[in-house]
Parts: C-alpha cells; structure tokens; sequence
C-alpha cells in the first residue's frame, strides 16, 4: 500500500495524543516538559508532510522556527524548574499548590 | 521500500513515546524521547527533508535533550526517583476521552475523503540545506530576524531567572 499523506497525519496526531496524555498524568514537572517536546515534535512532522505535498519548502522553515521555540521553552522552563526545586525541594506538581489555595 | 520505512520508524516512534510517558524514572525517559526524535529524523529523512532530519538530530536529540539530562543528574534526588504516584485513577477515563474523540474524527474523516496522496516526488534538491538557507534569508527573512530575538529574551531570561540570590556581574 502506497503511504499516503494522511498516514503521516495520523502518525502526529497519535504522539501529540501521547505527548498530551504523559502531559496529564505524569506529576515530575521535567517530564512534563519532556512531553510538551514531544507534542511540538509531532507538530514539525504535519508541517514536513505538507511541505511535501505542496512542493515548498515554506513548511521547513516553519519547522526551524519551532526548534528555536523549543530551544527558548527548554531554557526559560528548565532555569524556572531549578529555581523552583533550590526553594521547596521538589519538582513535584502535587506539591506545587501555592497558586491553587 | 519507503512504505516499510515509514511503518518501521513510525511504529518505533509512536513506541517511543508510548515508553517515555509510562517509564516511571525521569532519566529513562529522557533517553526514550532521544530515541523518539531520532526516529522522527528518520520520518523528516523519508518526506525529502533531509536538512530537517540533520537539524532534528544536532538540535533536538543533542542540546535540547543534554540540556534536560543535564538538569536532571543536577537536581538528583527526588527528581531522579521520578514520580511517587501518576494522576489519581479516578481521573483516567476522563483523560481517555480527547484520544477515543480524535480516533473517532480521524476515522470519519478518512471515510468521508479517503487517502489523500503525497504527489509526485519533489525536484532534485528540494528540502537541501541550500533550498532552506534561500527561503530563509529570502522570503522569510523578518521572521528569520525575529526569531533571534526570541532566543535573545530566552538567554537572558534564564540568565535572569537562574541567577538565585547572588548579583549578575554587570550590577
């Protein structure tokens, strides 16, 4: 069976749905943005694919964009991240409840 | 030859990422989402991308996740141990709802328009490093522009943020 399109769509939809759900239930903030890299991930192959299909090259500087995004979102989350476990001691969610009460 | 490639690397992709969210150690995970991204190098490789496929390698598979390995031996204990528990159970089948909502689109939509096809292969040197570096210090050049002051506000913002207590040099 030719590949199609759409099979590579179904492919990013199905690890942006892992990416989100690992987002949800996981509870170590680091994996959590580990997830958010595999959503963005997912996001780069849809823009490949159509760059593909209509023959410009458009949809790969879309995705070196998304690289610089997710270099920025890496840096800011994890400096926050250590900020965050040098005064509570956790990267923990369930602990990180003082915006909740 | 491309259809087995696709279902090889798309299949080790989606297990990839499968084992990243259930390993239970935050270092374990971390290299299955190297492995995930190396495969989705594979996937760019496959849709005449190859600078893409290079860029997915040095980038992604190499600093973004060393920087994130890197933060993870640093803070050590309770991160190393990964989580003690995962979201209650009570709230999963909640959760399960978004993916059996887009299975149930995609597989409507396929039904409805059927298998929409890649088209004829591009032309020699589409997706080069020489192709991309002509859009983007061509058509794409403000954007080219801005970007590097995202990654400017990025730099100094972590500078900032991860600074602690102690006074930056210039103060």
């Amino acid at each position: 069976m030719e590949i199609t399109l759409t099979h590579y769509l179904v492919l990013a939809a199905a690890l942006f749905l892992t990416g989100m759900t690992g987002f949800i239930i996981r509870r170590n903030a680091i994996v959590m943005l580990m997830c958010v890299e595999l959503m963005l991930c997912s996001v780069n192959i849809v823009f490949a694919a159509f760059s593909r299909v209509h023959g410009d090259a458009g949809g790969h500087v879309f995705v070196l964009m998304n690289f610089a995004v997710a270099a920025a979102e890496a840096a800011i989350g994890l400096a926050l991240l250590v900020e965050i476990f040098r005064r509570r001691r956790t990267v923990n969610v369930d602990d990180l409840k003082a915006l909740m009460e | 030859m491309e259809g087995f490639l696709f279902w090889f690397l798309g299949i080790l992709m989606f297990l990839g990422g499968v084992m990243m969210v259930s390993q239970r150690s935050a270092v374990i995970s971390a290299v299955w989402l190297v492995f995930t991204f190396i495969c989705a190098a594979g996937i760019f490789a496959l849709l005449n991308a190859p600078f893409l496929a290079v860029m997915q390698i040095l980038v992604y598979a190499g600093a973004i996740m060393v920087l994130f390995l890197f933060v993870i031996m640093m803070l050590q204990g309770p991160v190393l141990d990964g989580d003690r528990k995962l979201l209650k159970k009570s709230y999963w089948p909640g959760i399960a709802i978004a993916p059996v909502a887009v299975v149930v689109m995609i597989v409507r939509w396929v039904s409805a328009e059927g298998l929409r096809p890649l088209g004829d292969a591009p032309a020699a040197g589409f997706g080069s490093a020489h192709h991309v570096a002509t859009l983007l210090l061509g058509r794409y050049l403000l954007a080219f522009e801005l970007i590097s002051i995202v990654l400017l506000v990025a730099i100094i913002g972590a500078l900032v943020i991860g600074k602690g207590e102690r006074k930056l040099p210039w103060k």
